[in-house]
Formats: structure tokens, sequence, C-alpha cells
């Protein structure tokens, strides 16, 4: 017969301890896997790879006559996937030695170094789908697709850079314009100054021709061997220019420099004396 | 991780049936930032659908190389006779040339090799460049020999130079200088090219001397 009373002290014992183990174990288990769900991803959502499947997903109309989306649709989409994987995959190697460095320096936590591992490993990932996916477009495009999503997003990036410039042009125009207008204004107002002491200057004045010449004696005298010598360095150009293919330029350079009596001369008058006060 | 894979937001997209353009639905549950990157990207694609149905079946960008010579040869003809027109002093017709030409290298392909692309219109904004210096264009010149520089910044002593002369025109000799130094650093002293930088570095370091 089994004492069944005292037997009944170490069951309990056993219960709860097994208990409270599976709870704990459960427990814990759940909070890590929340906490590993709840890491921030690495990039922001992939929007390319987002529509290439909305694209794959899209419903055929109701209509039977409309067909599903086109296949060159799906291969332009699949391209524009292709050069946003270059990009991340870019970032995640410049950033890589970076922050292997700082982790083992204890400047970042661990935390940060899972959510790298987990984009490298989902971008991995995704090279191999997008490889996979060209190929059953056409046979052996995935080994160029890389290719060219990497000139595309090279081109991209470079055209991006040279529509700076362009636009820079309109900016730099204003600029001067407005500071070609104020030395204008600057130039007209000493004139006028200096016409109202007219002792001043009167035995440079005398000797000069031009209306303007009497500002320009006395606030750049000492520029004029200089502006000599920046011409001179124009008219030595030629020799720069013909250094390559095109002849051309040569010629035409040398002919704007020699001869004075274009219109462009008189503005560049201008122009040397807003140089001389500077 | 397999899982991970299959998993996408999917956004309410919608295809003309006869254009085959994308568009995105409005009733949509995206803020409106998301929206405006959804459309940015939609008419990206868009943009290279087009470009894609030009080609022949199957319809992909060929590989990198080689290069189709079509657009190379109307290129150079463009910047041929823009040449010829800078030759006669023509130099507004010379800009048109050059920006037709301009224009035909950025909207080559995507997928052409980018090194190509940046070596011609590298030439070509050189030589826009040369065409404002001859019309006393300096801020139009400053940015054409910018981009040139910015295209190739090697061997090409003729932008540095047209570079710095516009900014010395416009008084900007501190600027100037700045990328003066920059241009003799890559090209080097001794090269013919080289010696005139140099010449212009002493004139614009005169020209600072007398402004203080």
């Amino acid at each position: 017969m089994v004492d069944w009373l005292s037997l009944a002290v170490p069951l309990a014992y056993l219960g709860v301890l097994i208990g409270s183990l599976a709870t704990f174990s459960s427990l814990y288990r759940k909070r890590k896997a929340q906490k590993a769900a709840s890491l921030e991803s690495w990039f922001p959502a992939h929007i390319q790879r987002d529509i290439y499947f909305s694209l794959m997903h899209l419903d055929p109309p109701a209509e039977k006559k409309s067909p599903a989306v086109p296949e060159s649709v799906l291969k332009a989409s699949l391209l524009r996937r292709a050069t946003e994987d270059i990009r991340r995959v870019m970032t995640l190697r410049s950033q890589k030695q970076a922050l292997g460095v700082l982790l083992q320096r204890g400047s970042v936590g661990d935390d940060l170094w899972q959510r790298f591992l987990r984009a490298e490993k989902e971008m991995e990932d995704e090279v191999r789908d997008v490889v996979s996916e060209a190929n059953a477009y056409v046979p052996g495009w995935g080994q160029v697709i890389f290719q060219s999503a990497n000139e595309m997003l090279n081109n991209d990036l470079y055209r991006a850079r040279l529509k700076e410039h362009s636009e820079k042009a309109a900016e730099e125009r204003a600029w001067w314009d407005k500071k070609k207008s104020s030395i204008q204004e600057e130039f007209m107002k000493e004139l006028n100054e200096e016409s109202a002491v007219p002792n001043a200057k009167i035995a440079d004045v005398s000797g000069s021709t031009s209306p303007i010449a009497p500002a320009s004696v006395s606030a750049s005298r000492p520029v004029t061997p200089a502006k000599q010598n920046l011409a001179a360095s124009v008219a030595n150009t030629p020799s720069v220019q013909g250094s390559d293919d095109d002849a051309v330029m040569v010629e035409a350079d040398t002919s704007t420099v020699n001869s004075p009596g274009t219109p462009g001369s008189v503005s560049g008058k201008k122009k040397n004396k807003g140089k001389g006060k500077k | 991780m397999a899982s991970e894979i299959d998993i996408f937001n999917e956004y309410p997209l919608y295809m003309d049936p006869s254009t085959k353009a994308i568009s995105l639905l409005p009733s949509s549950s995206q803020t409106a930032s998301q929206k405006a990157a959804i459309t940015a990207e939609l008419t990206e694609l868009n943009d290279l659908h087009r470009s894609l149905i030009s080609l022949d079946s199957p319809n992909i960008p060929p590989p990198p190389l080689p290069v189709n010579p079509k657009r190379s040869a109307q290129i150079t003809k463009l910047r041929d006779s823009g040449n010829a027109a800078y030759r006669k002093s023509n130099y507004a017709d010379a800009i048109r040339l050059y920006t037709l030409a301009i224009e035909m290298a950025v909207s080559r392909p995507g997928w052409e090799p980018v090194t190509l692309a940046r070596e011609e219109l590298a030439g070509l904004y050189g030589n826009r460049a040369q065409a404002h210096l001859g019309m006393r264009a300096w801020p139009e010149g400053l940015c054409d020999a910018k981009a040139s520089v910015d295209s190739k910044p090697v061997g090409n002593v003729k932008a540095w130079w047209r570079l710095s002369k516009c900014l010395a025109e416009m008084g900007r000799y501190t600027e100037a200088k700045t990328f003066l130094l920059k241009g003799i650093e890559i090209e080097g002293r001794e090269s013919e090219g080289g010696r005139e930088l140099v010449q212009l570095l002493g004139d614009v370091e005169a020209a600072l001397q007398r402004a203080d």
C-alpha cells in the first residue's frame, strides 16, 4: 500500500519546480523572439521590390480583354529592383568595416551588429532572388543584370551631378548681373564725384580723351601692368589649346584676343575697372 | 529567412491598359511622403519601360560593352559642326550645336558605360565653356567648365584653365586660386598645360595682393 500522503509532498515539489522552469523558459523565449523581431531593419522599405511584387500580384482586370501586366514592365521593374539592390549592397560593404571596429571597441551595442548581420543576410537572399528571376525571363540575363544595373546607378548619379551644374548657371548669371550693375553704379558715382571736385586730378584728366579715363586712372593705376600681364596670358593660351586634338580652338582664340574692335571690348573695359577696384 | 523573402508591402497599383503606364491608386493608406516616393519611383519605372520597349527582342538591356556606335557617331558629328562654327567665331551657333550634342550624350541609355558618357561630356562641356568664354559669358562658362572638370578631372587641363579664367574675370580670385592649385596638383607643373595654369596662378595672386 502506497502512502499517498507522504508522496504528495515530493510530487508537489517536483510539479512546482518543473512548472516554474517551463514558464520561465517559455517567457524567456517569447521575449527574445519579440526583441529580435522588434529590431529595426537596417534599410527603409524596399520600394522597388514592393512594386515588383505588387505588379506580379496585380490581378488581371475583370474584363478578359485586357491582359495582365506585360513582361516588359516586369523586366523594367526588375531592373529598378536590381539597381536599388546594388546601392544597398554597396552601403553595407562600406559600413561593415567601420561597424566592426566600433563593435570591437565597444562603442556600439550588440543590437546594431545583429541588425547589420540580418540586413546582410537579407541582401544576399535578395540578390540571389533577383538573379533567378532574371534568368527566368531570359536565360543568361542573370549574369549581366547587375552589370547593367551598376552602370545605371552610376549614370544616374552622374546625371544628377550634371543637372546640379546646369542649374547653378542661372544662379551664377543672376549674381554676376547684379554685381556688374553695382560696379557700374559705383563707377558712375565715382565719376560724378570726380567732376564735383574739378581741381583734384585735373592734370591727369587733361591727358586723356575718354570720359572713363579719370576714374580708371585714379582708382586703378597700379592695375595696368598686371592687366597687360593677364592679356598676355590670354594671348598665350593657344599653346595650351593647341596641345590637344582641336587645333580649331587655337585660331579662334587668338582671333578673340587680337581683335579689340569687337563689341565685347567695351564691356570688357568696364569689367577691368571693376576688377581694379576689388 | 526563406519566409522573409516573400514578405512585401503590397501597393494598390494600376496599369493603363493602352500605354502600360503604372500608377498608384489614390485610395491607399500610405502617408504623403511615402506616396511621393512611390510615385517618383513609378515615373522612373515607366521611363525605363519605355526605353526597354524600344530595344530589340528580348527587351533586356544588352551588356554594357560593346556600345552601339550610332549615337556616338551622331554626337561626334554635332561636335564637329560646333567646332566649325566656333572657328568662324560664330559663338552663338557653336553653343547651340554643343548644347544639342550635350543633350544627346546625356540621353544615352543608362546601361551604357558611365565612363564613356563622362569622357564624351567632359569634351563637350569644355568646348561649350570655351564658346561661352568667346562671348564673354563668364557665369555660363564657369558652370560648363565646372561640369567638364567634374566629369573628367585628369587630363583635362583646358577645362581647369577655363574654369579659373572665368572666376578671375568675375573678380573671384580666391576661388580661382583654389581651383588653379587643384588643377596644377592634378596636371603637374611640367606639362605644357600645367605651365599655363601656373602663369594664370601668378596673375591671380598678383590681383589678390592688389585687392588687399
